[in-house]
């Protein structure tokens, strides 16, 4: 009998593996991951660039240019400014500006110190904005101190943050602020492709069950294993599909960074400032927590994969045709997406008893129970109930939902399927 | 050998087997008839081991069907059971495999029952891209893979034409000399009477008629009278007592009797005209059936 079991598994993983929409599939993921990574590359050749600086015309009045110059140096860190002084009147200036190019007109103020104005031909991006405002505000505070006197170390100790020095008494919750940060930049990149995964999952189960059992071949498949063996092959293939295309997301991930440095480009990598990011994960004490949790959530989402597998599978056993699948499927969908949401928005639900109630819950706990562990708002303990509260789901499916499969999949009549699922449960 | 022993199906109210008992012998091809909804296909799915009878049992050469005794049982199903997504050659591995044959032994059967169909160039197509016949060849072959102990048979020749319902019969009577038991069920008749040489007839999962085909059909009253020839009085037949009916058809004339007895004196009134033809036959499988079936609705 294991014969039959492992060669349905193989049949069921090579059906998905083998087609062509697998391979067209992966080749587009493949192509899209690449170009993502290197995305400024691809503008560059097609005439835009990432890297092209912005000049700036300073037309000083007030005399002030080395200091706006000096100012925007500290702010201009990646180098996107080019700064001249404008010797030609403002409105010569105007008639010959292009868009690549802004007039900054620094006036002199009795009251204010500094005034300006500032041209362009077209709506600058906010980010150029803030840094410009931000270098006036420093030579307009130059210009103040030195007009009234003031000591510059005086002006620098007013106007510099103030020193927190963080300590959090609770060891178990001993993660910081900056999680917030990690959270809102990695994580969404991170669990998407796992939303991705169980999507396919969840259609790979259906899709084959609904197509053996309105092709008819299921009478001939469950006349020669039961339908115990035939669903546990459908899981066990689905999972061993949805692993195999995870660790291709991540060879592709691998290959667009290889590529982004061999055509030595800005690739995303840089645009999202990975070193900062690593920078906050040490400072947040993630790494440690990492160690805990890593382990944890592959069993999560390997007990979670067959979680969905089975309903998949208990649910498409029900229905007659793919359209009742991905009827009944939609909430199993919804469920994931809700999951997903939560688990990017969980920071702001810091002390809910509900969300941590709702991470214990199979089909969300994947989603939200590792999450909240890195932002200590749950511990290893929760985290262990969300696994207990898992595997006692997937014993109920298999006590349950194998009555409902082994009733459902031969069973070809449309209508009345909740009563068919409750009838299926009560018999012996 | 198959034995079906007095086996019960409900579901909920309804009664959908009621205590069938029938037996198959080896090399015996064996009718099982009803209209639609009769309870076949539940008794096929009883004895297949997918559903589980409320009351009796049914064996296999003496043991208990179960998934190993399966291995052994060959199911052609009234509707296509093939994945149409697969190739001829990959179906055929699928269901051989799941009755526990090697891909060597699969494929080297395949080619032979592909070549005795006449369908050897069709290995490697899709089975979507066949015609219907073809498909039904396909999935005979699937049945009979594993040269089954017992091979039931839900209208095997649907979408077949003449010839190639002759490859397929030859096939069974060749399965039947190997002593196969085999089921067959089938709405078209002279299937049946051309095949079976015992049968049952169900209705609403009642067994109505069982027996030997012969049996049934010499000791079913009604009889057809074939008249052949001219200046035969046809208004003096009808006016007999216990004439049923007098049909004509391409000069030919069919007078259904009430019993044999009425012979006599129809032979009396046919012999002063120019007859060609005379012969008493038993009713046909069709018209037992419908008047079996019929009277029980009444």
């Amino acid at each position: 009998m294991n014969k039959k079991f492992w060669y349905l598994t193989k049949m069921s993983f090579n059906k998905k593996a083998k087609s062509k929409w697998f391979i067209i599939t992966n080749i587009i993921l493949l192509i899209f991951i690449v170009a993502l990574f290197n995305i400024s590359t691809i503008i560059e050749f097609f005439g835009g660039d990432f890297d092209s600086k912005t000049k700036l015309i300073v037309v000083d009045n007030a005399s002030v240019y080395d200091i706006f110059d000096a100012n925007l140096e500290t702010l201009n860190e990646d180098d996107d400014f080019e700064i001249t002084l404008g010797n030609e009147n403002v409105e010569d200036i105007k008639e010959n500006l292009s868009n690549d190019e802004l007039i900054v007109v620094i006036n002199g103020d009795n009251e204010e110190y500094l005034t300006s104005e500032l041209i362009s031909n077209e709506k600058i991006d906010s980010l150029t904005y803030q840094i410009i405002l931000q270098a006036l505000n420093s030579t307009k505070s130059v210009v103040g101190m030195m007009s009234e006197g003031i000591d510059a170390n005086v002006l620098a100790n007013i106007s510099s943050n103030i020193t927190i020095e963080r300590t959090i008494l609770n060891e178990e919750n001993n993660t910081d602020e900056n999680m917030d940060m990690v959270m809102s930049t990695v994580f969404p990149t991170l669990i998407l492709p796992f939303f991705m995964l169980i999507i396919f999952l969840v259609q790979m189960v259906g899709g084959e069950i609904c197509e053996e059992k309105t092709t008819r071949s299921m009478e001939i498949i469950i006349g020669n294993v039961s339908p115990k063996m035939h669903l546990m092959s459908k899981v066990l293939a689905s999972n061993l599909f949805v692993i195999l295309q995870g660790i291709l997301l991540i060879l592709y991930c691998v290959i667009a960074y290889l590529v982004s440095l061999a055509l030595g480009g800005a690739s995303i990598g840089s645009m999202v400032d990975v070193g900062s990011i690593l920078d906050m994960l040490n400072l947040s004490s993630i790494g440690s927590s990492l160690i805990i949790v890593i382990p944890i959530a592959i069993v999560m989402i390997i007990l979670s994969f067959v979680a969905y597998a089975l309903v998949a599978g208990i649910l498409a056993s029900m229905t007659v045709n793919i359209e009742d699948f991905n009827q009944l499927q939609t909430p199993i969908m919804l469920i994931s997406l809700a999951g997903y949401y939560l688990a990017i928005m969980a920071a702001m639900f810091d002390g809910s008893i509900f969300i941590r109630i709702i991470s214990y819950l199979p089909f969300l706990s994947v989603f939200i129970s590792p999450t909240l562990f890195i932002l200590g708002q749950v511990t290893v303990i929760d985290m262990i109930i969300s696994l207990v509260v898992l595997i006692l789901f997937i014993y109920v499916m298999l006590k349950f939902g194998l009555k409902v499969y082994k009733a459902g999949i031969l069973n070809y009549s449309s209508g009345k399927v909740w009563s068919k699922l409750f009838k299926a449960i009560r018999e012996r | 050998m198959l034995i079906v022993k007095n086996i019960t199906k409900k579901y909920g109210k309804n009664v959908a087997v009621d205590n069938l008992s029938f037996a198959v012998a080896d090399g015996e091809i064996f009718g099982l008839l009803g209209e639609n909804g009769a309870g076949k296909t539940t008794t096929f799915r009883i004895i297949m081991g997918l559903l589980e009878a409320n009351a009796g049992e049914v064996t296999l050469d003496g043991k208990k069907i179960d998934y190993n005794e399966t291995d052994h049982i060959g199911f052609v199903t009234e509707e296509r059971s093939l994945l149409t997504k697969l190739s001829v050659q990959e179906q055929i591995e699928f269901y051989g495999t799941l009755k526990g044959l090697e891909k060597e032994e699969i494929d080297k059967r395949l080619d032979y029952w592909l070549d005795r169909f006449e369908i050897s160039s069709y290995k490697t197509r899709k089975i979507k891209e066949l015609s219907k016949g073809n498909q039904q060849k396909i999935q005979f072959i699937s049945a009979i893979i594993n040269e089954p102990k017992l091979l039931i048979l839900d209208e095997p020749f649907t979408g077949l034409d003449p010839i190639n319902v002759k490859l397929i019969k030859d096939a069974i009577y060749d399965l039947k000399k190997k002593g196969t038991s085999i089921i067959f069920s089938s709405h078209q008749m002279e299937y049946i009477e051309d095949f079976c040489e015992k049968l049952v007839l169900l209705v609403k999962g009642h067994a109505i008629l069982e027996g030997k085909l012969s049996d049934i059909k010499s000791n079913y009253a009604k009889k057809n009278i074939m008249v052949k020839g001219s200046n035969i009085e046809i208004d003096a037949i009808k006016k007999i007592k216990g004439v049923i009916s007098v049909t004509e058809n391409q000069g030919e004339y069919c007078i259904k009797v009430e019993d044999k007895s009425i012979a006599p004196k129809i032979f009396n009134i046919v012999k002063k005209g120019d007859v060609t033809k005379y012969d008493v036959a038993d009713a046909s499988l069709n018209e037992i059936f419908i008047e079996a079936v019929g009277g029980i609705h009444e």
